[in-house]
């Protein structure tokens, strides 16, 4: 699995998004701006520029005729893929941490920061993805989450529920309508702050990763626990390949606590565990920091990791991946084509 | 006897994968299953996007015409 490194980015990665097809990937970092990717030769498509500060989160709306990001300069913004126009500019009191397309790309939230005075808040917004309409101010919906801030939140399949990760290492699901809390469990170790929330294609269920070096897998109607991915090292993201029944996480201890040597050395891994069976399959080294971001392409050919050293590394899967299959699963699929 | 011990364990094993991979299977089916009532009742297409992308596709066609 030979990756191809996008150059574009001067300072720590913090979020990357394949579009539906798979083809685009789109990257946003601390410095300010958003780029996009051809994913099969890692050719620069765009740049998009205007926001004042750090750019926390991305994502594409599933026609890719727009992308939303959400920085450290208290905005959303919402722009045109094609044009690289900024269409739209929402205001809040904190910084957006994250934000989020629903299934149909008809609505989009926002996660906003707590700081003096202001509690930790998701936001839902309505969406035109026609990139000539006029789009709506009204915040539709506020969610104040009082007891713990939320840090990553998501839409459920048919946008019936809101789900999100906390400071706390709980996960609450929300009605998505009326926002009212219909649930809320620790799904992680109380002080396992929750980094990242990435969802099945269907969205039934969904990937957490955690600072408590575990990753969790949860089904978003019930929040059941369905599975647990142990690690040795704080954990900053995680995704659920299509295709296969794998997972991949990445993370890392913080710069303060490496040693030279291991970030000379390219050490720091996204590490590949099977679905259903818990068990770490395999690693791929290269960064030279901790990786903050990992996606998996939607059509199931190759994933991408976004590191704290600025780098975005791009691996197309190759026909061992394909190939890698449990004795028990090469039965099954016997079994099910007699 | 040291390999006999092994064989078993790794009969363990296996016996343990396939449970979870039977329950994994059976739980996706069922959860399918019940998305695909839900959408129906709702009179939703079965893929999300597939109104969306017909649109786009369309307006495209008759850009060519």
């Amino acid at each position: 699995m030979r990756p191809i490194l996008l150059q574009g980015h001067e300072r720590a990665l913090t979020q990357i998004k394949y579009n539906r097809d798979g083809d685009i990937i789109f990257s946003t970092a601390k410095d300010q701006h958003i780029c996009a990717w051809f994913a099969h030769n890692g050719e620069r498509l765009g740049t998009y520029h205007g926001h004042q500060g750090a750019l926390w989160t991305v994502d594409v709306d599933p026609t890719s005729t727009l992308i939303a990001s959400g920085a450290a300069d208290n905005t959303v913004r919402l722009w045109d893929i094609k044009s690289g126009k900024c269409l739209k500019v929402w205001d809040f009191n904190t910084a957006v941490k994250r934000v989020e397309f629903n299934e149909d790309g008809s609505r989009l939230l926002a996660v906003t920061e707590k700081r003096m005075g202001f509690l930790g808040t998701i936001v839902v917004l309505n969406i035109d993805l026609d990139p000539e309409a006029e789009q709506d101010d009204e915040k539709k919906l506020v969610i104040e989450c009082e007891e713990s801030k939320p840090t990553v939140a998501g839409w459920s399949y048919l946008s019936k529920y809101i789900i999100a990760g906390h400071e706390d290492g709980t996960v609450s699901q929300y009605d998505a309508k009326t926002g009212e809390q219909l649930d809320n469990t620790q799904v992680h170790d109380v002080d396992g702050l929750i980094t990242d929330l990435q969802w099945s294609p269907d969205r039934t269920y969904f990937i957490t990763a955690s600072k408590d070096k575990t990753a969790k897998l949860v089904n978003a109607r019930d929040l059941e626990v369905m599975k647990t991915y142990p690690t040795n090292t704080p954990l900053n993201s995680a995704a659920i390949t299509p295709k296969k029944d794998f997972i991949i996480l990445g993370g890392g201890q913080d710069a303060m606590e490496v040693t030279q040597t291991a970030a000379r050395q390219g050490k720091f891994e996204a590490r590949f565990y099977h679905k259903v069976f818990e068990e770490e399959i395999g690693r791929v080294r290269g960064h030279f920091g901790p990786l903050n971001t990992v996606a998996a392409d939607p059509q199931g050919k190759g994933y991408a990791s976004g590191g704290e050293d600025g780098y975005v590394r791009v691996h197309q899967f190759d026909k061992g991946y394909f190939d890698f299959n449990y004795e028990v699963e090469r039965q099954a699929r016997a079994a099910m084509q007699q | 006897e040291d390999a006999d011990r092994g064989a078993s364990a790794d009969l363990a094993v296996v016996e343990h994968r396939r449970r979870l991979l039977d329950e994994w299977l059976a739980w996706r089916s069922s959860t399918e299953e019940d998305i695909r009532e839900e959408r129906e009742a709702r009179g939703l297409p079965l893929d999300p996007v597939e109104g969306l992308i017909k649109k786009t596709d369309e307006s495209e066609d008759q850009v060519i015409e």
